[in-house]
């Protein structure tokens, strides 16, 4: 470290008199060529969206029409929107119901085929399908599939003696909440699969060796061995489950439109109607904005929640 | 010259200032109709967006046109129904519009509103069948007297009567027509021919489908869900002994069994199969569901009736498409072109082929009548067409979280029809008042 320590130069020692403190003008100009293509397309397409997003929600900014600014009345409006509090609600229900199941099949799935046996890679194929296919058109074929009296999934649970098989899903909120959370966990635990998997694979067989040796059983090695080093990647995957879950949308979209009235209403989906259904672009930008900021502070408690306590 | 955190911060700004700018004037100049020559000898390319729910009959338009002349070129874009008036808002904000919009003429007003259309008054009334136009149609592009839109193609609403399954009951069309009385009479009597026979068809989860069908059995009685001129509209529905009776009708037709159980979930998938399959006696619906996707055979043993009243009177929606000019097109004497050539006789003599109907009654010909005998009954009586000028249908009436659908369900399937009315009624105040702010 004392070595280490004495290499290090400070900022005066290598010139910095002449960089002043916040210049963006590294003097590594190779560095700085490096990382350009990455800060363009971040202040491109996320930056200066997010800019373009406040200035219009300090707008009335209608779709049609002449903008005026209306400083901040489309936050204020905010807490006395109940749909929109409902939309929120529904929201954090809706990631409370499918983040542990996404994550407990993810893994399952993952358990079941990291060990390079013969036909794993066709199962890891097959188990990850349906997130390659993707939401959008399981959602569609869901809708034909739900249907009552010809849909598959009522002919099947009239076949097995549950239903009469006239079973309207998508008319009823709970209902629709039910099948759209299977849909959704088949859908893309897939992912949670495949992250899990490689922080698996990452897990020296040595570590696994040594549990055998003082006797572990399977579950022993799974539950001290295996979660605690993967708590990183399931942070990880718990994550993106999270964030996606709260920006729910496309599934929501095509199979209820957030409805019967707005018992399916997703925040996405009510900052949607408000932007492109009441042509309201300056107050769905406060939400839009609002929703940023919510979906941010979620992740980085999460962050905290999960990090390496060494 | 160095960059430092506050002048990259500030070059950010003005980027995203120079963004928005633009941005926040979107009325565009107006062309010149009544330039001498507009309309005629035009060259160039004219763009033209059309709606999908109407694309069949555009295309072929398109190219019958683009076929009889070599001046002009007729550029097509078919736009979803659901993103065309974001799509269409957008190219307008952008100042980079088509030159002529096919639009749903129930949204016309949205944009003849923000001073987005052209005022068209002058060369529609030069045309010399402007009087036999679809009267609806125009409402619906009028303001203040000026006209920003012209009628293309209509898509009507009527009452659809399996002649078949009337005769076996021993019913009589006109007489089972005229009034709610006589449609249950009716109903209880087709219902009762068979188990698998049923008297009615809705789609009772499609909002719009059911505004359009539902809506002209209200206004057959001279009144509306909405009242008042648009800037101070609001719902006409609480005490409303019309909308009650036309909610406690279809109560009514569901608790008697007289509809299928699938109607409770129907979306409109599938709008029009059981009518289509002979099982249904009463299908309020469209041409294009009942014509469009059936056999000769078949359309001998239907005819249609106009929406009857509670107590009689006769409507029908006026849907289709109004054909609109952006403020700013760059080719709109070639659009006019155009438009003059789809209006033509023969040119709307073939509509039927496609699925809709024509917007001249002069189109009507014991020619027309041989070809097209289902087409002529809204043509006939054109005059009694309508729909609500208002800037918030789209809201009202065809979200599946709008007060329309919500109404409709709760009285019609949960039975509470004096609740649901009293909840439309808030609904559609706010709405429209938000609409109109």
């Amino acid at each position: 470290m004392t070595t280490l320590a004495s290499r290090t130069a400070t900022p005066t020692e290598t010139g910095g008199a002449t960089r002043r403190r916040g210049s963006l003008t590294h003097p590594d100009r190779t560095a700085l060529l490096l990382v350009a293509p990455a800060v363009i397309f971040v202040v491109v397409f996320v930056l200066i969206p997010l800019v373009f997003a406040v200035v219009i929600s300090l707008t009335n900014w209608p779709l049609i029409g002449t903008v005026e600014f209306v400083g901040l009345d489309n936050y204020a409006a905010i807490p006395s929107d109940a749909t929109f509090v409902k939309s929120v609600l529904y929201t954090l229900l809706y990631t409370a119901i499918v983040t542990g199941p996404i994550l407990v099949l993810g893994y399952a799935m993952a358990v079941l085929v990291r060990a390079p046996r013969r036909g794993s890679t066709l199962l890891r194929t097959v188990l990850f399908l349906p997130f390659v296919v993707g939401l959008s058109t399981i959602s569609f074929m869901t809708v034909l599939e739900a249907q009552p009296d010809s849909g598959a999934v009522n002919l099947l649970l009239e076949a097995v003696g549950i239903t009469d098989g006239s079973t309207a899903w998508l008319v009823d909120g709970a209902l629709a909440t039910g099948l759209i959370c299977v849909l959704v966990i088949w859908g893309v635990s897939g992912l949670t699969m495949v992250l899990l998997m490689s922080g698996m694979h990452a897990i020296p067989d040595e570590v696994y060796e040594s549990a055998e040796l003082d006797g572990a059983g399977w579950w022993q090695r799974e539950r001290n061995v295996t979660i605690p080093m993967l708590r990183k990647t399931i942070a990880m995957a718990v994550i993106i489950s999270v964030i996606g879950s709260l920006l729910a949308f496309t599934q929501f979209y095509i199979l209820t439109k957030g409805g019967p009235g707005t018992d399916t209403m997703t925040v996405v989906n009510y900052i949607y109607n408000r932007a492109f259904v009441q042509l309201q672009l300056g107050a769905a930008g406060a939400l839009s904005v609002v929703l940023v900021a919510v979906v941010g502070l979620v992740t980085a408690t999460q962050f905290w929640l999960l990090r390496d306590r060494d | 010259m160095r960059y430092t955190r506050r002048r990259f911060l500030a070059l950010a700004g003005a980027v995203a200032a120079g963004g928005v700018l633009p941005g926040c004037s979107s009325v565009l100049p107006a062309p010149n109709v009544t330039a001498p020559g507009f309309g005629t000898n035009a060259r160039g390319t004219v763009k033209v967006w059309c709606r999908s729910a109407t694309q069949t009959g555009l295309t072929s338009l398109v190219d019958r046109f683009n076929a009889a002349q070599n001046q002009l070129l007729v550029e097509l874009t078919p736009v979803l129904d659901e993103q065309y008036v974001t799509k269409l808002a957008t190219a307008i904000r952008g100042r980079s519009v088509p030159d002529l919009v096919d639009f749903d003429d129930i949204n016309s007003m949205l944009f003849i509103y923000r001073d987005a259309f052209t005022d068209l008054t002058d060369p529609i009334s030069e045309l010399e069948f402007a009087g036999r136009l679809s009267p609806g149609h125009l409402r619906l592009a009028t303001r203040n007297g000026r006209q920003y839109g012209v009628p293309y193609l209509a898509d009507n609403s009527l009452l659809w009567c399996n002649t078949e399954l009337f005769d076996r009951a021993g019913l009589d069309v006109d007489e089972s027509t005229k009034a709610f009385d006589g449609l249950l009479d009716a109903a209880r009597r087709i219902r009762a021919l068979g188990d698998d026979i049923y008297a009615w068809s809705f789609t009772g989860n499609n909002p719009g489908a059911l505004g359009f069908v539902v809506q002209p059995m209200v206004w057959a009685a001279g009144t509306d869900l909405i009242k008042g001129p648009i800037g101070a509209q609001s719902g006409n529905i609480r005490g409303n002994d019309v909308v009650q009776s036309m909610l406690e009708f279809y109560r009514q037709l569901w608790v008697d069994d007289l509809v299928s159980q699938r109607c409770f979930s129907d979306d409109g998938a599938s709008w029009g199969s059981d009518f289509l399959a002979g099982t249904v006696g009463m299908f309020p619906s469209n041409y294009f569901a009942v014509v469009a996707a059936s056999d000769e055979a078949f359309q001998k043993r239907v005819t249609s009736r106009l929406l009857c009243g509670p107590d009689g009177g006769a409507a029908f929606f006026d849907g289709g498409d109004n054909m609109c000019i952006p403020r700013g097109a760059t080719n709109a004497s070639g659009a006019w072109e155009f438009v003059k050539f789809a209006l033509t006789v023969q040119q709307q003599s073939q509509l039927p082929a496609g699925g809709y109907t024509p917007v001249r009654s002069d189109v009507v010909s014991p020619e027309f009548r041989r070809e097209s005998p289902l087409a002529t009954l809204p043509l006939e009586r054109i005059e009694e067409g309508y729909a609500p000028t208002t800037l918030s249908y789209n809201l009202l009436y065809n979200q599946p979280d709008g007060p329309w659908l919500q109404m409709f369900r709760r009285a019609v399937f949960d039975g509470q029809v004096t609740a649901a009315m009293a909840e439309a009624q808030s609904s559609f105040d706010r709405i429209l008042e938000l609409g109109q702010a």
